[in-house]
């Protein structure tokens, strides 16, 4: 059976079990119970995405499920609104508060962010108590209305089921298509390398504030459910920082990442008190001491532990050997040492022939505090050629990358690429006017395939937003199929076709280099920043790396590179440009470089004072 | 407002932020050395309050006595938990390091109410229970044992730390491990003497705080957190930051309580916090030091 | 004194060092040599306990030391200036001198006083700023700090890395002078410097460092002589020169 079979054959499956479900387990006690683990599950599903998928930690989640909660049931209660709609307005006034969450956060990492999340939680919780005349206070919120279907008023534990259940399918099924798009792996992006992620054209303000809007608006419409289910009476103190830290638990118990994971997570943790009720008293202590356990020995939570069992290696494989996308896209040419083959598509056409000036740098300078890293430098990038920058250490050659990709704000001069002027702004629009850069320390984002690397490479040339990621229409469709059709195109040309699934960081370290450059070529850039390309290779994997970047340079890309290794250097480069503190102290072909006295003297050391 | 209110206050306020200093200290110095934030820092306050209404109410023990068998039971208590707790997570990043000091801070309050029950305690208080009067002005006593045992607190700890080699080469160790390493310093003794330190902070806290408030296995919760944020108000990382940061939030609370509002009375120390962190995130008492050439 | 033999290091996925071997003779200035990324400062994590190498064996004063800690390293009698110096900012002048002599066993007042007063005596300025606190020093003052508290450990073995980094020439005449002085009065020293002229006009002997490979060794002034050390630094060897002539001949240029 392929995979496009399968999936609509899971989800009738899914459909069948929910129908069935109340019908097989009729007791009131245990559907309420099943009905609060979905509301937690949806929850769990929201700060799966902004905690998995973006990496943000949000110790609020607990806050945003109250305000879904009461919005909903004020609305509902005070107003007499039907509750269908209300619920949905729940899911979009919490998804507003977490924009309010999102930036002031947005500089925030580490406990700074999970102490911001924290304090603004146990706000929100003090205003439900406090603001009486709007919420009740402490008193809470009671005989809170079911919805209705049609004439049936869905009151019973039993038919609110179905509500809570398809609520869940629908919600998982967005998360799960949520992560494999465009939008999904933007976030995957911020997680695995922020730097990363903004040079390779993703806009990482925007793609934070948007985590915590959408896990808070799942957050919220799962509180909705609640309001609306159970003992229809909803009070502040459920929303509490210590629910928070639950669901962070069962989030982090399914594993993080994982839609189904948090679905698990949720469930196990809602039925645990139950099933172990005959630890009474101590049941806390146990649950606690099994969070440290989890976090000791499994930090990949039950996903990750299933992750690595054989049978799910064996289906992952499947399913990718199977997907549509792989399908599609043509075996290409074969291929000499695992080199060359299908060109890059033509970025030439602009540039084909015509020389001059790509890149302009003036007088560029950066000062920090007293440091003057670099002091004043002109340079300039021909089309087409291949440039090094060199220089002893500290003599201000990563700066001057960092500054021309955006990643640091130049103290004064100025950068123009192609006549634009791109000083001071950010990386992800400096990549979309066609520069793209890789790092000295590899920056890939490791946990993801090598595939999904070289997609987002493309997030610049792409468009899809959040909506059509979620609902995948055909146009998104055909602009993922060109997206990984140009992928498997660029990993062809470094050589590392056949290895799309791999884990990135389980790749060997000159592999992971190759990949890099994959994913700057897959940008589409017009000059390619390269920072000690070399670093950590040996002499064979040198040898590949200065073919490749001929043939980068005979399709029509001009490199810019910094080195440390003077024979890549001297090999490689039409112009070279040294520096030293700060300064450029000589330029030309590598020739005249080897032999100029102050080039030798900067790197040998002078003879200071007398002997 | 009459000057004698706003002096009673002022004086619960810098007792209240004595104890938020001698918490926040308690962080700082964990933090300092082995980079980790200790979310069961507020904990390190409530076993110890626990402790010691043990050891005077049911057994008896004058409370001299018991304050210091509280404290040398919080300093090996410091030490286990480095072992159990802090080592098996040294390697890991920051959110399996939060998610863990969080669960051993809910195993905590739960054993509390295991072994105590669910009933909050009185603890003794040292001093008389009748308000002294001084000038017009009425002030419960136990805030100014807070005030000066926490000055004498802080004043053994400059001694120690500025005044004796062990104390330098904790320093060092929280300012640069490696160095601190390749001079012979034995750093994990450094660091587990620094678990007990702070263990012994929360002690002298726990003791301190007790006989005012209920002690209850919440005691710690939002303690903890709210001496986190004036770690964070007076500056990440530093030490006087930890102090002034908790003097500081503990007088505005009690001014913003009473001008302001008392129901939002915890949120004015997360408001502060997002203020700090959105003007001045280095605190009021920056990074200075911290910075490397 | 120091025997370091067929060393290999890795850090993370990439090999550092592949099969160094390097001796110190009691008495020398060894100057460890070659350009940035080749492995010196790895070499000296090596040799100080705090990378532990996969392969090869490290002997100081006839004890084997590859593998132990790096605290008991340290009070073998093996003291290390690291790169970039790492005095302690919190710390005073005196204080992160005094720390120095941590390693020491049992030393008398009387000998500390004593190798105090040789530090200042060859640092005057660091007896003027003695109670100024670590981060109020200039660069070149933290380093001259960071060596004089590498002498108060007495140490028979004191490994400096790059000495000279970041500061200004004039400044690196003084420490250079000073590491010989030091040499002088009893110390052995195993020098890593990238400025290896400097470096070489001090030192008995060099060995020179490329992608983690010995690659020369000699007397410092046959090295000094040598037009070769030229092509280790600025990649300048034959065979480079051969392949960048293939290359031109094979393609057409852009």
């Amino acid at each position: 059976m392929n995979t496009r079979a399968a999936k609509p054959l899971i989800l009738s499956l899914l459909v069948v079990a929910v129908l069935v479900f109340p019908l097989e387990v009729t007791s009131n006690y245990w559907l309420n119970l099943v009905n609060l683990s979905i509301s937690f599950s949806i929850a769990c599903l929201g700060l799966n995405i902004v905690l998995g998928y973006a990496g943000q930690l949000s110790l609020a989640q607990a806050a945003f499920w109250g305000v879904g909660a009461y919005t909903s049931a004020l609305l509902t209660t005070r107003l007499g609104w039907p509750v269908w709609p209300c619920m949905l307005i729940a899911f979009i006034v919490a998804g507003l508060f977490g924009v309010c969450l999102g930036i002031p956060t947005l500089k925030l990492t580490g406990h700074y962010l999970a102490m911001t999340t924290i304090g603004f939680g146990i706000i929100l919780q003090l205003i439900l108590i406090n603001a009486i005349w709007l919420t009740g206070g402490s008193d809470g919120i009671t005989k809170i209305p079911s919805p209705w279907l049609g004439s049936l008023e869905l009151k019973d534990p039993s038919t609110f089921f179905y509500v809570a259940a398809f609520s869940l399918l629908l919600l998982t099924w967005a998360s799960i298509r949520l992560k494999d798009s465009r939008v999904g792996r933007a976030f995957l992006a911020v997680q695995g390398n922020e730097m990363a992620a903004e040079t390779m054209g993703i806009d990482t303000t925007l793609y934070k504030i948007m985590a915590f809007a959408l896990s808070a608006a799942y957050g919220g419409y799962g509180g909705a459910l609640f309001a609306h289910s159970g003992s229809h009476y909803i009070s502040p103190d459920t929303f509490s920082f210590d629910q928070s830290v639950v669901l962070l638990a069962m989030a982090v118990l399914g594993g993080n990442g994982s839609a189904i994971g948090a679905i698990v997570g949720a469930t196990l943790l809602t039925l645990l008190p139950e099933v172990l009720r005959f630890l009474k008293d101590s049941y806390m202590m146990v649950y606690a001491a099994g969070i440290v356990a989890v976090m000791i020995f499994m930090p990949g939570g039950i996903a990750g532990l299933v992750k690595g069992l054989p049978f799910a290696l064996r289906l992952r494989a499947w399913w990718n050997a199977g997907s549509a996308a792989t399908q599609q896209v043509a075996v290409s040419v074969a291929t000499r040492d695992g080199v060359g083959g299908r060109p890059i598509p033509a970025k030439v056409a602009s540039g084909a022939g015509s020389n001059g000036t790509l890149l302009s740098v003036k007088d560029l300078a950066k000062h920090f505090g007293g440091l003057k890293a670099v002091d004043g430098v002109d340079m300039e990038v021909r089309r087409g050629e291949i440039q090094a920058l060199i220089g002893p250490n500290g003599s201000g050659k990563t700066t001057i990358l960092n500054m021309l990709s955006g990643l640091y704000v130049p103290t004064a001069g100025e950068i123009s690429l192609e006549g634009t002027v791109i000083t001071g702004r950010k990386p992800h629009i400096i990549t979309a006017h066609g520069m793209a850069r890789t790092f000295q320390n590899i920056r890939l984002f490791g946990e993801l395939t090598v595939l999904n690397n070289v997609l987002i490479g493309q997030h610049c040339h792409s468009k899809a937003g959040l909506v059509p990621s979620v609902v995948q229409p055909p146009s998104q469709q055909g602009e993922e199929t060109g997206m990984r059709k140009k992928a498997l195109e660029m990993l062809e040309f470094v050589g590392l076709r056949g290895k799309e699934f791999a884990q990135a960081n389980s790749l060997p370290y000159g592999q992971q280099r190759l990949l890099e450059l994959a994913r700057a070529l897959a940008s589409d850039p017009k000059i390619l920043l390269l920072d000690e390309p070399a670093a950590g290779l040996n002499a064979n994997e040198t040898e590949v790396l200065i073919d490749l970047l001929f043939q980068i340079r005979d399709q029509g890309i001009t490199i810019l590179l910094v080195e440390h290794d003077m024979s890549l250097v001297m090999n490689v480069s039409d112009h070279i440009t040294v520096l030293n503190f700060g300064k450029k102290i000589a330029e030309g072909a590598a020739e005249a470089i080897e032999k100029n006295q102050e080039v030798i003297d900067a790197y040998l050391g002078t003879e200071v004072g007398n002997a | 407002m009459d000057l004698s209110t706003n002096f009673q206050m002022l004086t619960a306020g810098l007792a209240m932020g004595s104890i938020y200093a001698l918490v926040a200290l308690g962080f700082v110095l964990i933090f300092n050395a082995v980079g980790v934030v200790n979310f069961a820092q507020g904990e390190f306050v409530m076993v110890p309050a626990f402790v010691a209404v043990w050891l005077m109410d049911m057994l008896k023990i004058p409370f001299p006595l018991t304050y210091v068998i509280t404290v040398i039971f919080m300093g090996v208590f410091g030490i286990v938990f480095q072992r159990i707790a802090y080592y098996p997570l040294r390697n890991r990043t920051f959110l399996p390091v939060i998610i863990a000091t969080i669960g051993v801070s809910i195993f905590l309050k739960n054993a509390a109410q295991m072994v105590f029950g669910a009933e909050p305690f009185l603890m003794h208080r040292p001093t008389p229970p009748d308000v002294l009067n001084l000038a017009g002005v009425f002030i419960d006593p136990q805030y100014i044992v807070i005030i000066v045992c926490t000055l004498a607190l802080l004043a053994f700890q400059y001694f120690f730390f500025e005044k004796t080699s062990l104390g330098k080469k904790m320093q060092a160790t929280a300012q640069d491990k490696d160095m601190a390493r390749l001079l012979g310093i034995r750093v994990a003794t450094m660091i587990a003497i620094t678990f007990a330190y702070s263990s012994i902070l929360g002690a002298a806290a726990g003791i301190l705080v007790g006989p005012i408030f209920y002690v209850t296995k919440e005691m710690g919760g939002m303690l903890g957190l709210k001496a986190f944020c004036s770690t964070i108000i007076g500056g990440f990382g530093s030490v006087p930051g930890a102090i002034l940061g908790g003097i500081f939030l503990g007088v505005i609370e009690v001014f913003a309580a009473f001008y302001i509002s008392s129901g939002y009375r915890d949120a004015f120390a997360f408001i502060m916090l997002i203020l700090v962190l959105l003007f001045r995130p280095q605190g009021f008492f920056g990074e200075k030091i911290a910075e490397k050439a | 004194m120091l025997k370091v033999q067929g060393i290999e290091t890795w850090y993370g996925a990439i090999q550092a060092l592949k099969g160094v071997s390097l001796e110190v003779k009691q008495g020398e200035i060894v100057a460890l040599l070659g350009a940035n990324g080749a492995g010196k400062s790895t070499t000296i994590k090596t040799i100080t306990g705090m990378l532990k190498p996969a392969k090869g064996t490290i002997e100081f004063q006839g004890q084997k030391i590859t593998g132990r800690d790096v605290e008991d390293i340290a009070e073998a009698g093996i003291a290390c200036v690291p790169e970039g110096r790492h005095i302690f900012p919190g710390l005073s002048v005196i204080d992160n001198l005094m720390l120095g002599a941590t390693p020491r066993k049992n030393p008398s007042r009387a000998d500390l006083d004593r190798d105090l007063e040789r530090v200042f005596h060859l640092f005057p300025i660091l007896q003027e700023f003695r109670d100024r606190l670590g981060w109020q020093l200039s660069g070149g003052q933290q380093q001259m700090l960071a060596i004089g508290r590498g002498l108060m450990s007495a140490a028979k073995l004191l490994l400096l890395d790059e000495p000279s980094l970041g500061l200004a020439p004039v400044l690196v005449q003084e420490v250079f002078k000073v590491i010989k002085e030091i040499n002088k009065a009893g110390t052995t020293i195993l020098l890593v410097e990238q400025n290896a002229r400097m470096a070489l006009l001090i030192a008995n002997r060099g060995y020179v460092l490329e992608t983690g490979k010995m690659s020369l060794t000699d007397t410092a002034a046959n090295l000094l002589a040598n037009e070769d050390m030229k092509a280790h630094y600025l990649g300048a060897h034959a065979h480079v020169k051969e392949a960048r002539q293939r290359r031109l001949n094979e393609r057409p240029s852009a």
